[in-house]
């Protein structure tokens, strides 16, 4: 097979992907939550973000063309208020859980959560319309790895060998040894669930901001949220470098030293809090 | 059941058949009072009838003397002002097991002869509320529409049932539509559909019920102690998620740029939702054209207000 009809094959069965592994307890609290009449909406949309999962296939549902407004929703909040609890629920239901991906996917959840809350500060820092949309498109930022994990389970113990004896970044070594890396399955994944411009851009972006095109900004946060939550070393993306950091992002979103070390005060207080909620 | 949601009145059906015995068969298996049948034994003559003065159903042989049962079944769906009569074809057995092409039949259900008369009920009755339930849907949101609306309001006022009746609709659709067009217009009635349904859908009892009567407009139901808090959050998402609707540019500026009915160029703010709540209770509401004449008043003064805004009735509190 030429290295082309690899990367079609790969492409193929990344785009095959059903079935997300999810966190359990993120499904016991919400299933707990729906069945509470007094819950609200906002109570169930702040438990769904803490998976990055979860979100994606809220975010991918309610963009489905089904819904007759494909591509315009980025706010789980506003995704819940449009699907409705019935949704969710079969949503929920369909989210099969599987035990030994998520042993493996632990501190990669933990590393989404820190850069969903990276991107969301740092929107807020530089006031930003719709932080949320940024803590989102930060949760998302490396779904590819994990529906690359799941739809290509036999490449798995390689890329991390590679990652581990080359001293390479996981990146890197996906390229090497799939030839594309996460950000291109998150570029795809993106179109194929109809995800809206921003969030696709944030995502597929994240490690070269600057060539977004349309929405720049979201790249930038979701890059300098990376960048900040690998370097507090929460939570683990596959390899234990820090990512280059773009000093042209910092300078295209404004961000100066003062502000970024607001960032950092209000991160560490909030890395602080969630610890106490670590999932697994 | 045929007879739940309906008059006292039977339904009035053709059945056109050559074959004595069918026609006793299936006459046999409603009572009277449920189904009135008027039987032809030829096209020619029913289709007169049908034509004037059209029935609630339609059951025809497939074979009839004088033209074929398809024939038939096409010249009656062929037009749209009949299109919406259940038509149930009845097949020779051997009919199944040859080659045809299945999605050119345009009757809405088939039943193999001879037939079994519990099938034959059943399959009857399936057509008749499919048929009830797809008519009345708008094509768009899928949601009820305006019969099912005032048989609802109706069924209601006459039982005395204590209600509260919102009437939506959004301020500066036009514009929206004029300047995105009618997809991106569609993308806004579909979202406001869907705002409505899962508002409505999370207070529990009854009666919660959501209809479209068309355009941007929309009707829902709930009971009385709940309907304030609904329309609080009806107001509070739409005001949220309204702006995923436009452009970027437009978003930020919180308007667009269109021209009025005359032509003159003018900016129109974001759409908001405008809700006037009309109240029955203890029976104050004694017919239905009561009820859209005072939503209309309200909607008055709804509309006095920029942006979104309820307006609940308070008479006969």
């Amino acid at each position: 097979m030429t290295t082309q009809d690899m990367r079609t094959e790969y492409k193929g069965k990344v785009l095959a992907v059903k079935n997300l592994p999810t966190l359990p307890k993120v499904l016991e609290e919400v299933t707990a939550l729906m069945e509470d009449p007094n819950t609200s909406i906002e109570q169930i949309a702040k438990v769904i973000t803490f998976d990055q999962v979860l979100s994606a296939k809220v975010l991918k549902m309610v963009n489905s063309p089904v819904y007759g407004f494909p591509g315009r929703i980025s706010s789980i909040q506003h995704a819940l208020v449009l699907l409705g609890f019935n949704v969710i629920r079969g949503l929920i239901i369909s989210t099969s859980v599987f035990d030994e991906m998520n042993k493996a996917m632990v501190g990669l959840w933990e590393h989404s959560v820190g850069c969903a809350l990276a991107s969301g500060e740092i929107a807020k820092v530089l006031g930003l319309k719709d932080p949320e949309e940024y803590a989102v498109a930060g949760l998302l930022h490396d779904l590819g790895k994990v529906v690359s994990a799941v739809q290509l389970p036999e490449i798995k113990p390689e890329l991390e060998a590679m990652v581990r004896d080359g001293d390479i970044s996981f990146l890197a070594a996906e390229k090497k040894l799939l030839g594309f890396g996460h950000d291109r399955v998150n570029a795809w994944l993106a179109a194929h669930w109809n995800l809206p411009p921003a969030i696709s851009e944030a995502i597929s972006y994240h490690h070269k901001p600057l060539s977004a095109r349309n929405y720049t900004k979201y790249a930038c946060v979701v890059h300098m949220g990376n960048f900040l939550t690998r370097v507090f070393e929460y939570g683990n993306g596959g390899d234990d470098n820090v990512p280059v950091m773009q000093p042209h992002a910092m300078k295209l979103l404004g961000l100066n030293q003062r502000m970024l070390e607001n960032v950092l005060d209000r991160l560490s207080d909030a890395f602080m809090d969630i610890s106490d909620l670590k999932l697994t | 059941m045929l007879t739940a949601n309906r008059d006292k009145e039977p339904i009035r059906a053709f059945l056109i058949s050559g074959d004595g015995a069918f026609v006793r068969n299936v006459i046999s298996l409603w009572d009277g009072s449920v189904i009135q049948w008027t039987v032809f034994s030829k096209a020619g003559p029913a289709v007169d009838q049908l034509f004037t003065d059209p029935p609630e159903l339609l059951v025809s042989d497939a074979v009839l003397p004088d033209m074929s049962g398809e024939a038939l079944v096409a010249l009656v769906k062929g037009e749209n002002v009949y299109r919406q009569i259940p038509v149930l074809l009845c097949l020779p057995r051997e009919t199944l097991f040859a080659p045809r092409d299945w999605s050119a039949m345009e009757a809405d259900d088939f039943v193999l002869l001879p037939f079994e008369p519990e099938e034959f009920r059943a399959r009857v009755e399936l057509t008749l509320n499919r048929m009830s339930r797809s008519l009345d849907a708008n094509p768009l949101t899928r949601l009820p529409g305006n019969t099912t609306i005032i048989q609802f309001i109706r069924e209601h006022i006459e039982r005395r049932r204590d209600f509260a009746l919102g009437y939506a609709d959004l301020d500066n659709f036009k514009a929206f539509n004029d300047k995105y067009g009618f997809a991106r217009g569609d993308e806004a009635l579909m979202m406001t559909a869907r705002i409505i349904v899962n508002t409505v859908r999370r207070f529990p009892g009854p009666p919660s019920f959501v209809g479209h009567v068309g355009g941007d407009d929309f009707v829902f139901a709930l009971p009385l102690h709940c309907v304030e808090e609904a329309c609080r959050q009806l107001v509070s998402s739409f005001d949220a998620i309204v702006p995923s609707l436009y452009d970027e540019k437009d978003r930020e500026c919180g308007c667009i740029l269109s021209t009025d009915r005359q032509g003159r160029p003018q900016s129109f703010p974001l759409m908001g939702i405008s809700i006037a709540v009309v109240c029955n209770r203890n029976g104050s509401l004694t017919h239905y054209g009561q009820v859209s004449a005072i939503a209309m008043q309200l909607k008055k003064k709804a509309k006095e207000d920029p942006g979104s805004v309820y307006v609940i009735d308070q008479r006969a509190q």
